[in-house]
């Protein structure tokens, strides 16, 4: 397979690749090369973080919360929940940086863009996170499914207010226009019917799902044109059954690994693939063995989302933060903070990343990172935050992320690469020829400096 | 220039303002282009309690429903026959005296959401409460009637979602000498000297070469044209009162931008609320009246429209915390020379007929706000920037 090739393959399945697997991989076919990308992913891991703190607690009934005491340490859970929640962010962002089932943790984050959920509570929260992760390469059926039975998605869209006195309609409209068919593609009264089907859905404290019988609504329900009593896994069948399912899937992850700009021609391919059985892994399968997926105008035609553009630098560079919040802090700045989602629309991707100020940043983000670059921008304060917390980070901050950059890993790995090599490691994009004329101009004699600079050039911005 | 060189260079990124001294020479001749309208967009983030700003000191339902919080009549500023204004809200009684100050009540949206960052969304997109859009109301303004970024600025340092639109977003500055040294980075400076810049296309290359070109361009002509304005006002010394600062700045140097957003925070008070909302008042009025005051000596304040909102307001009864929860419809103000309606735009807040939260429900949909603004103000096609047709309002 051709080293420009392999390295598409795996900026898209993957956020970039090293010179070694790029060396063992150029031998093999692309069959080869597909399968062993998936066969590296077979084997899952649960993301943890320590919540031992929470265990007691999170194990009891709901009629055990009642007394005082248990009201208070639901508030400390709270307070505790907001801190675990950056400690997981941090930790999906070392995940994404060092596993080595790239696919899997790249679905995980681009189901994550799908089914798009927020929740403060990081014990649901940890759980929801590794349903994503162990269905990324599943079949597609079980993921929504257990998504729809998913403690922070209950709370997230309201589905546990939803009970047969008065059905609340949020996570049946959502599950149709945001999770599987796209608005247009369904009537105001197949979201009635699908609400009271998943009425009664609920979950007990420690997340797992189970249904109030009483309050789930028992009756006949039209949905798309079919009659029964049916319940919220028939409701998401009979979706499933709707070939725009599939469709609004495949556009969805063919902007997402191919190109920001649909081709209807190859979406109807991947659509038809995916809709004999909904089994993802095949469907990436088929993806990335695909000629078109290697044609020149996908190479390169993508900007890199916030995330993207971190964990690239970090594997290239490992980075340790002296304070998690500044990772969180550069998040911010950028447009995208991981379990942060601006609503339940999820991030729009692509040419929305980039506002004057993004771009200012995200280009002086490798020397922010690795060369001790001042960050003169301040981050936003929360919507809750009171008067002095909102504006607490602009005052007298001091203007360095702190970090420790494992360069001597970088020098061992790139020890026998060419510079022109490593410039065609870390940019896919082809370079603009202004910027290539300035460049060349530029005397050559640092690896380390010269990885910052290829790092700091619009090119670098895309994959 | 050396490798290393190009290096340290990023790395300096501090204040070298070197200007050109002719900018000063411009001075005066900038009155004469300082014509056009321009809106100033506040929000007060976090929901700020209306009910305890306007104070409807008549009325029992009121104070039953707020018996730690609810402002006693002998401490408020009395306005109308049963409207006051709270008593930290002097200096803009003094506004609203002047005939500068409309407050509209009750304006909110159907099935209000109670998330702030949900409803700040809708505030912002001026979307409807179950659609989501992700350009800004104000963005798609820059869309079809701009040319610039700095078409619409936003007085901190990361762009709000309400100024982005499809083609064009404003930008976000709070200090223009920093915004402009970010575009003087090597990467920035020396990669864009280089550009010949007609082979440009219209893929993602390109659009980020354009943005960076667009970006410099914006950020040298904010800072090289508002240094030739330095306020004689004494703004009080809060981070609001920097951002209306430099806000002034923008307008009296006769910066060509119409629209310009500013986030005050603080306003989400669940708990001991009697304090902080009287803190974050006094910051608000007496920042605004300072503000004024700096656009009426400069002769601008007759340009300029200041809108004021918040993503939400707040539930009539109190809670356990002596604080409020968030709520629905809240007052917005608007402040302007040429109101049509000064005072009291519309009817009081109707305290009997809550919604099922116990929340004042909304009579102005925030959209014909808006609508009237874009109309009347700005006088560009309202209906082609917010999607759809609303009925307007006769505040200007």
């Amino acid at each position: 397979m051709k080293a420009r090739h392999i390295q598409h393959l795996y900026f898209r399945a993957g956020f970039g690749i090293e010179t070694q697997t790029l060396e063992s991989l150029s031998l093999k076919s692309r069959h080869e090369v597909v399968r062993q990308l998936i066969k590296d992913s077979s084997n899952v891991e649960h993301l943890r973080i320590d919540l031992s703190e929470l265990e007691a607690l999170m194990n009891l009934e709901y009629r055990q919360l009642k007394n005082r005491e248990t009201t208070k340490s639901v508030k400390a859970l709270v307070t505790k929940s907001q801190k675990k929640l950056i400690n997981f962010n941090v930790a999906w962002i070392e995940r994404l940086t060092t596993s080595n089932a790239v696919l899997a943790e790249k679905m995980t984050l681009f189901w994550a863009n799908v089914f798009v959920c927020r929740d403060n509570n990081i014990w649901y929260m940890q759980r929801y996170n590794n349903l994503l992760r162990s269905n990324a390469l599943g079949n597609f059926r079980d993921l929504v499914k257990e998504v729809a039975q998913s403690a922070s998605m209950s709370k997230y869209l309201n589905n546990r207010q939803n009970v047969k006195e008065s059905p609340n309609e949020n996570f049946a409209r959502e599950l149709m226009e945001l999770f599987t068919l796209g608005i247009g593609n369904y009537t105001e009264n197949d979201i009635k019917e699908a609400a009271r089907a998943f009425t009664g859905w609920s979950f007990r404290l420690n997340g797992d799902f189970f249904l109030r019988r009483f309050k789930h609504d028992n009756g006949e329900k039209q949905f798309f044109g079919k009659t029964g009593n049916f319940n919220g896994e028939d409701i998401i069948d009979i979706i499933l059954e709707q070939k725009q399912c599939a469709r609004f899937i495949c556009e969805k992850l063919y902007r997402y690994f191919v190109n920001p700009v649909k081709d209807i021609d190859h979406v109807e391919e991947l659509t038809n693939i995916f809709y004999a059985d909904y089994d993802i892994k095949n469907l990436m399968e088929y993806l990335f063995t695909r000629g078109w997926f290697y044609e020149e105008k996908n190479i390169g035609a993508k900007i890199k989302s916030p995330i993207e553009l971190l964990v690239g630098i970090h594997k290239v560079v490992p980075v340790a933060y002296h304070q998690k919040q500044q990772l969180i802090y550069l998040q911010k700045l950028m447009g995208q903070v991981l379990l942060y989602p601006p609503n339940v629309a999820g991030w729009k991707g692509d040419k929305s990343w980039i506002d004057p100020n993004t771009l200012m940043l995200r280009l002086k983000l490798a020397s922010i990172l690795l060369n001790d670059a001042i960050i003169d921008m301040d981050v936003k304060g929360e919507l809750e935050d009171d008067f002095e917390d909102f504006y607490r980070e602009k005052a007298n901050r001091k203007r360095f992320i702190k970090t420790t950059k494992s360069w001597g890993i970088f020098d061992s790995k790139y020890e026998g690469v060419s510079f022109e090599a490593l410039k065609d490691l870390l940019i896919i994009a082809s370079v603009d020829k202004d910027t290539e004329h300035f460049m060349s101009s530029l005397e050559v004699s640092d690896k380390r400096a010269y990885c910052i600079q290829l790092m700091s050039i619009p090119e670098y911005q895309l994959c | 220039m050396k490798r290393r060189d190009f290096i340290k260079h990023a790395t300096l990124v501090s204040s070298l303002c070197l200007v050109p001294s002719f900018v000063k020479a411009f001075e005066s001749v900038t009155s004469q282009v300082m014509g056009h309208k321009k809106l100033v967009i506040i929000q007060l983030a976090g929901g700020n309690d209306g009910l305890n700003t306007i104070i409807p000191y008549t009325n029992d339902i009121y104070y039953k429903n707020r018996p730690q919080i609810a402002i006693p009549k002998q401490q408020l500023i009395k306005v109308t026959d049963d409207l006051g204004f709270h008593n930290k809200l002097l200096p803009l009684k003094r506004i609203y005296d002047k005939g500068y100050l409309t407050v509209i009540n009750n304006v909110g949206y159907p099935n209000p959401n109670r998330s702030h960052f949900r409803s700040t969304d809708i505030w912002q997109t001026a979307s409807d409460h179950n659609e989501y859009l992700t350009t800004g109301w104000m963005g798609r303004y820059l869309d079809l009637y701009e040319k610039h970024n700095y078409g619409g600025i936003e007085i901190d340092d990361s762009l709000s979602l309400i100024l982005k639109g499809e083609k064009l977003n404003g930008i976000a500055t709070k200090n223009p000498a920093i915004l402009y040294n970010n575009t003087r980075t090597p990467y920035f400076e020396r990669i864009l000297a280089s550009q010949t810049d007609t082979h440009l296309s219209e893929h993602n290359l390109g659009y980020l070469y354009k943005t960076m070109i667009a970006a410099k361009s914006s950020a040298k002509y904010i800072y090289e044209t508002s240094r030739t304005f330095k306020t004689s006002q004494e703004y009080p010394n809060n981070p609001f009162g920097n951002q209306l600062k430099t806000t002034a700045e923008f307008i009296n140097s006769g910066l060509h931008s119409k629209v310009y957003y500013v986030s005050m925070g603080g306003f989400d008070t669940h708990a001991g609320q009697l304090n902080k909302q009287s803190r974050l008042l006094d910051v608000f009025s007496s920042g605004i009246e300072v503000f004024i005051e700096d656009l009426e000596q400069n002769n601008t304040f007759k340009d300029t429209l200041i809108l004021t909102f918040s993503e939400f307001g707040r539930r009539l009864k109190q809670n356990a915390a002596i604080g409020t929860d968030h709520g629905a419809a809240n007052n917005i103000f608007i402040i302007g020379k040429h109101l049509n309606k000064p005072g009291f735009y519309n009817e009081d807040p109707d305290l009997l007929h809550l919604d099922t939260n116990g929340d004042v429900q909304y009579s102005i949909d925030f959209r014909s706000v808006y609508a009237t603004i874009l109309d009347r103000w700005l006088e560009v096609n309202d209906q082609s920037i917010l999607n759809k047709s609303f009925s307007k309002l006769k505040f200007i």
